[in-house]
This record gives C-alpha cells, structure tokens and sequence, in this order.
C-alpha cells in the first residue's frame, strides 16, 4: 500500500501534459516547485521549530545560481541546478553557522537582517544579477535534450518534486528529524542524550536551503525570468503561510498547503487586489483556530471506534 | 569636512532617529510586557497615518485629529492583544511571530483595497520652510520629531517609575506572578501596553505622514525600528531610545560619506553584528553562563 | 579507579552561593546518593556536572579527563548521561519516539543513507526500535509505546525519562530528583526499577534525591549536601545516625 499510492499520484501527476494546456501545465509546475519550497521550510520550522524569515532568499539564491551558471559558466542544465542547490544549502550553513546560539525572536530577526541584506546585494550588483530589473533566462539543455518541450520541463519539474517528497519524509523518519523534533520541544534534553544541539542549527538550515535553492532553480527555468522582488518577506511569509494552513511537521501538510496556495491566487483572479487579503486572513485564522493545520485536522478525523481501537486516548489518572 | 556640514548631518540623524526611537519604543513596550514582538507595529504606523488623511478629510484640523487617532489606535491595540494575541500566548513562538505578521499583511491589504498605492498629502501645522539658527538650516519638521521623542521619553519613564499603573505594568513585566498576587490585574496591564505601544506607532505615521507622504509602505519603517530595539537589548526603554538616535545617527553619516548603498546597508549590518556579537544589546546586562 | 569527580565545585548566582567547594567522588558501579534539604544546591551540583551551568570555580573530572567546562552534548558522548525532575520528555512525540530519540549517537549513519531511506539506514533503525521496545518494556511501559509523551500522569513520564536516557548508553548516569511528585507506592515501584538497572547493566548511578527513606534504600554511599556544602558523606546507615544530618532534615521526611 505505501508505494502503490505514490506510485499512482505520480503516474496521474506524470500523465497531466497529454491533456492540459500550457497554462495548466505551468500552474501545475509553480504547484510542485511551491511543494519543494514547502517540504525544505516545514523541516526547519514545523520539525527543528526555528523561525526563518529568509526562505526567499534562499530560493534567490538557486534561481540565480542557476541562471548564471547556465549563462556565465556554461555549464549544462544537468550540472547547474545541483551546483546552484549545494551552493544555496552552503549559504544556508553561512547563516545557520553564526546564528547557532539564538533561537526564537532573535533569530528571526537575524534571517530578517540576512533577508535584507541579499536584496541589497542583488540590487548592487546589476551587472550580474539584472538588479531590480531583473534577469532573463535562457532554458538551460539537459541531458542535450533542449528543454524547449514542455513537456520535458514539466517531467523534470514533477521527478524532481517526487525526489524531495521522498527525501523530506526519509529525513523525518530518520534519526536527523527525531534530532530536529527534540531541538523543537526541549533543547536541554536533546543536550543530554549528546544531540549536538548548536550544531544542528546550521543544519537545518542547510538543508531547508537546498530544497529552497532547487525550487529556486526550477522556478528561473519554468519562468524564464527572474524578478528579485518575488524573493522579499512576503514571499517569505508565504511560505510560511503554505506550512502553517497545511500542517507544520507533516509531509503531507506541505504538498497540501503549497499546492492550495498555488491554486489560489489563480481563483481570486478576478479580485486581484482581495488576494492579499485573503492570504492574511487564511493564514491568520489558522493560526488561532486551527495551529496544527490541515493535517492536524486530518489527524482529528477518524472517529470515536477507531480512536478507541488505537490507543491515543490519555491514559486515566493523568496529573 | 566643517563642523557646519556636520552639525547639520547630526540634526538629521538625530530627528530620524527620533522617529526611529519611537518606533523602538514601541516595539519594547508589548515584548516587556507579553514577551511577543508585535511585527505588525510597521503597519500601525501606516494606519495612524491614513486615519489622520480620514479626519482632516472631514475638516479636523491636524492638532485636533492627533489625539483622536491616539486613542483609536490605542483601542485597537488593546483589541488585537485582547484577541488575537493572548489566546495563542501560550503557544509557541513560531505562532506568536508569525501570527503578528499576518495582522500587518492584513492591515496593510486592507488600506491598500481602498486607497490603492498612491501617495496622499497629509497637513500639518509643523510643514513650514527651513529657518535659519546661527550658520545652521533647520526644519521645523526635525524639531517636532526631536521634541515628541524627547517629551515621550520622558513621560513614559516618569509614567513608569511614579504612577500606580505604571509601576503595575513593570511589576507584572519582571515577575506576573507575583504581581497577580498583589492584585495587580495581568490582562490590564497587558491590554495597555499593546495599546501604548499602538498609539505610539499611530503617532509615528501621523508625525511622517506629512513628510514623506502617506502610502502603504511607510511600513518598512519598521525595520530601523527593530534595529533600534535590538540595539539597547529588546529589553530597556531607554536602550531603544538610545539605539533609535544611533540608528539615525550612523546612517545619515554614512550616508554622506560613503553613498546611499552604505546608508541602506547600516541597519542591517548593524542588526546582524549585534545578534551575533552581543545578542543582549549595547545596554543590556551580561550574558548569563550558559554552557 | 574514580569515576566521577568534583574538586571545590563553586557556583555564586549574584552574590549567593548555590554551590561553595563541594568534592565528591563516585567510584565505578555504586549507587552514589545526594541526599539535601531543598534548596541545599542539588539541582546546581547536577547541572555544573552535566555541562548545563559553567562552575565559577573547582573542577570536574570524569573517567580520569578533565571535562570541567565542556558544554552538555559533549559531556554526553563521552558517557554521562541524565534524567530531568521534571522528565523533560519531546511531548508532542510518542514513548517510543522519546527513547529512539535517546539513540541518537548510537546510530550510525549519515543523511545520505537517511534520505535513501532503504539500506543501511533501515536496517539500524530497524534494530534501534527493537532495542527501544525493549527498554520501554524494562520500565513496564510497553503498552503505552504508541502514546504521546504528554498525555502520560507524571509518574510514567519520569520512567519514561530514564528509558530514554539509558538508550543513550551512558556510563554513569545522574538521576534527577527520580520519585519527586510520586505517591510511596510508586516511587517504591521506581526505586525497585533503579535497583534492577544497576544491577543489570554495567552502569554507575548518582541518585539525587531529597526523600531520605528512598535514597537510603537505593544508595550504596551518601553525600549530604546542605546550604550548597557537603555536609557528611560516607554510607547510608552511618550518615542516617549522624547528628547533624538528622538535624538540618528536622521536619522534613526521614
């Protein structure tokens, strides 16, 4: 059963191409690379409990790293992306490396500092990065095949999400996410059984930014441009917002908030000015009504026999 | 460099870092009292704004309209920590922040439905040409910053150090349990500080307002604000004026001296430097001995 | 051959001594007791030797190094390990989670075998739930393997916590205030459990504790802590008829 339904989701995920319009299919791609952005985010956030402010900076980083190792260092599409996410995750361990010591509100404050001074350096720098106006490019070759398919950039867009789906779930289940969970819920525990608490910071973050970094790249590709105001704190904290609606912690809950979210904006299309709004409101309401999110609510379903037959009840006498 | 060029950069800096102070203030004041850091605070000031272009809109003069906006602003303050920030206190403060975030991005999407992204001119009695002291050129404007941080200041330290509510509202920041004990009502003191800190920010849009002109992104201000706060601890009043005037201070300079890159790059250098070098701030006590 | 030592272990928190020149010393297997009065510097004696406060003065010394100042995680690898008087348990996480979570060090393999998810990876996570079922069973909780950490009464989170810390594998082991907050029955029970691992396993225990009748059943040798100084050490029943002993606990249980 585990690997029959993956297997099914990206078959029908696979099969979109053969029937969806261009419009549909480059939705459906900004859909999978919100669900990467996400998976990386919720590792950081809704697993290690750090509050990063700077994931579009991050996926900046993947989308010009990208681009201009495509463009300046001639390197095939096959190369440049990898290249562009090791070196997006190395900037998340520059980050993580100093800011190891703070937690909560400070650091926050400093991924806000961190966030800022990115945008300045893009703006500074035009002659590499286009500055505000913007960078252009070129859809990069892979494996000689030209990207200018469609159909191929969406396959490759959809392989690589399905990659990260399985590594952000192999890493949760694995000693590296109990790691992140115990630096969430108790850090001097997690001291005391040689969890090597200041170090997994930069971890977090260096991972968190590999997934932002490849999205990044993906997106530079599946755009074609590259806008350094689509990298601030709102996106940010739309990011945030996909985590938070779609349950912190929860595989599942990231693919289901990034891909509500990409959806979105696309119904509110008439009410363009609404959908700000609307995205405050959502992530507003979550937060004080439903704070474990859609996958929260998911756990809550199952009904009263089953929840007896599994035994999650409290057990009597509870102090 | 004459001490002309200088002094005048130093009037400058000092009355942007007034604004900058002021916002600091009020970002100390709600983290003092419910350890929360209201990120929202950049769009209160937006809001004391444009609620000041509503009532001189309807024929309130602007020194009428201020203490009018005050108060809504306090009111409103009080509101958002009454509901949206107190039932999610408990919580962690993941929630906490992003929570206050996602007010200020309803805050702001709400004003921009209605006035859109342009730039509105706000009156005030203070808008008056430059008028000369000596060699040096003054803005009235500068001065009624300098004045409000000042007077501000001042009555909030003697607020806190003489009256009765005032001495409630530190006891309950240094020890609530013990100020409950005394009888001392939390969620009073925790409402008037939100509603301080709102009227503060609401003051600071309307004392801008009319200088830069009123727009949805006079939010960002809040930034310098945060450096500000950072700067004296995020846990001393005073710290965050001090930081405030430096802020203004540091930035006008390097802004004549080494361009507008370097002046936009300040804060945040500085803002990084002290998190990672003296996370307590220049005014706070010394890092305790954790391991 | 010492185990564990301290050498004029000084701790001031603003002007207050927690701890002033407190030297003990634990020999390998015993079940050595810190016995004080509330307030008598227990809690800051576990924590300087833990790694979790810095000693202002005096020195630690740990199977013949000197780990005086070495924070917390490290201090861990080496082989000490901890409980918490308040179990400090991951909450949000199950009993079983709780106790892997415990083998952290223990496991070795790296992200890359962790994100292939099959391999390497599986097969030592595989052997770590079994060894995880099986200390949870040792503290006869067992069933409540599924449950979350803090949905548990107090009592079995401790138990919990001490499952959790033995995952670890650690040479000596400091037990936190282990029966506060416990009924006498239960903390029987745990005092029962405490005397089985030491006896099953090749570990050496500190035990601190403020309840006299549980440590005096529990401990092989007894230090007595009072106002963050040693007050008389040496074997239970000797310290138990010791004067001054029975006067600085006066009014507290004996």
């Amino acid at each position: 059963m585990r690997i029959v339904i993956p297997v099914i989701a990206f078959a029908a995920v696979s099969s979109v191409p053969l029937f969806a319009t261009s419009y549909y299919l480059y939705l459906a791609e900004l859909a999978m690379i919100n669900v990467v952005v996400a998976l990386g985010l919720n590792l950081l956030c809704g697993n290690g409990g750090l509050i990063s402010l700077c994931n579009g900076s991050f996926m900046a980083a993947g989308a010009y790293g990208t681009a201009l190792l495509t463009s300046e260092a001639g390197l095939s599409g096959l190369a440049a992306l990898p290249a562009a996410t090791l070196l997006t995750s190395l900037l998340g361990a520059i980050l993580g490396y100093p800011a190891r010591r703070l937690s909560g509100l400070y650091l926050a404050l400093v991924t806000l500092g961190f966030l800022e001074l990115v945008q300045i350096a893009i703006e500074e720098y035009p002659d590499i990065t286009g500055g505000i106006r913007g960078l252009k490019v070129a859809r990069p070759a892979i494996l000689g095949l030209s990207l200018q398919s469609e159909t191929a950039l969406y396959l490759l867009v959809a392989a690589l999400t399905a990659f990260a789906i399985f590594a952000a779930w192999n890493i949760q289940k694995s000693r590296f996410g109990r790691a992140l969970d115990a630096l969430r819920q108790s850090p001097f525990a997690a001291r005391s059984l040689g969890i090597p608490v200041a170090r997994m910071k930069p971890f977090a973050f260096a991972l968190n930014a590999a997934f932002a970094g490849c999205a990044g790249g993906l997106f530079a590709m599946v755009t074609g441009f590259i806008d350094p105001t689509e990298f601030g704190v709102l996106e940010s904290l739309k990011h945030i917002t996909f985590i938070v609606v779609g349950g912190l912690g929860s595989v599942a809950g990231s693919v289901l908030g990034a891909a509500l979210f990409t959806a979105l904006p696309e119904f509110l299309r008439g009410t363009n000015e609404y959908s700000e709004l609307v995205y405050g409101l959502i992530l507003l309401g979550t937060l004080l009504f439903f704070p474990r999110g859609l996958a929260g609510l998911w756990e809550r379903l199952p009904a009263l026999p089953l929840q007896r037959a599994a035994s999650k009840e409290p057990v009597h006498g509870a102090s | 460099m004459s001490w002309q060029i200088l002094s005048q950069l130093g009037i400058s800096g000092l009355s942007i870092g007034s604004i900058y102070a002021l916002v600091g203030l009020a970002l100390v004041l709600p983290y003092k009292a419910s350890g929360a850091v209201n990120f929202a605070q950049g769009e209160i000031v937006t809001f004391g704004a444009y609620m000041g272009l509503v009532l001189t809109g309807l024929g309130l003069p602007y020194l009428a309209a201020v203490p009018l906006v005050l108060l809504i602003a306090a009111a409103a303050g009080a509101l958002i920590e009454r509901f949206l920030i107190r039932p999610i206190m408990a919580g962690p403060e993941f929630t906490l922040v992003i929570t206050t975030f996602a007010i200020g991005i309803v805050i702001k999407a709400l004003i921009r439905l209605h006035w859109q992204d342009n730039t509105f001119t706000l009156d005030a009695p203070f808008i008056a040409p430059p008028f000369k002291l000596g060699a040096l050129r003054l803005n009235p404007a500068y001065l009624v910053f300098v004045a409000s941080m000042t007077g501000i200041s001042a009555g909030l330290s003697l607020f806190l150090a003489y009256t009765k509510f005032g001495k409630a509202m530190r006891a309950t920041a240094l020890d609530p349990i013990a100020a409950r004990l005394m009888g001392i009502k939390p969620a009073r003191v925790l409402s008037s500080a939100w509603g301080l800190a709102a009227a503060l920010g609401a003051l600071v849009g309307l004392l801008l307002g009319p200088v830069i002109g009123v727009n949805p992104e006079m939010g960002h201000l809040i930034l310098k604000g945060l450096v500000a706060a950072v700067i004296g601890g995020f846990s001393s009043l005073g710290g965050a004026v001090a930081g405030g005037i430096l802020l203004g201070l540091l930035e006008t300079y390097a802004g004549a001296f080494w361009g507008a890159t370097f002046k936009n790059l300040v804060p945040f250098a500085v803002l990084i430097l002290i998190l990672l070098a003296r996370p307590e701030g220049l005014a706070g006590p010394a890092s305790a001995r954790r391991v | 051959m010492v185990l564990l030592e301290t050498e004029g272990l000084s701790i001031n928190f603003g002007g207050v001594a927690a701890l002033a020149d407190v030297s003990i010393s634990v020999q390998p297997g015993e079940i050595h007791g810190v016995i004080g009065p509330n307030g008598a510097g227990k809690t800051s004696f576990i924590n300087a030797v833990t790694g979790f406060v810095k000693a202002d003065q005096g020195c630690i010394r740990f199977d013949g190094a000197d780990v005086t100042g070495l924070a917390a995680s490290s201090l861990s690898a080496g082989g000490l390990g901890r409980t918490f008087q308040h179990a400090e348990l991951f909450g949000e996480c199950t009993l079983l989670e709780n106790v892997l979570t415990g083998f952290y060090r223990h496991q070795r393999y790296g992200l890359l075998a962790a994100v292939a998810g099959f391999g390497k990876a599986a097969r030592i996570e595989r052997q770590t739930r079994k060894q995880a079922a099986g200390l949870l069973a040792q503290f006869g909780l067992a069933d409540l393997a599924q449950h979350r950490a803090s949905d548990l009464p107090f009592g079995l989170q401790k138990r919990a916590d001490m499952a959790r810390a033995l995952a670890a594998k650690p040479r000596l082991l400091l037990l936190d205030e282990p029966v506060a907050g416990m009924s006498e029955g239960e903390a029987d029970e745990t005092a029962a459990s405490i005397k089985q691992l030491a006896r099953e396993l090749d570990i050496t225990l500190v035990v601190v504790e403020h309840n006299m009748r549980i440590l005096m059943s529990l401990a092989t040798t007894v230090t007595v802590l009072a106002q963050g100084r040693v007050l008389a050490r040496g074997r239970p029943d000797v310290i138990r008829a010791n004067p001054e002993v029975i006067r600085t606990y006066l009014g507290e249980d004996a």
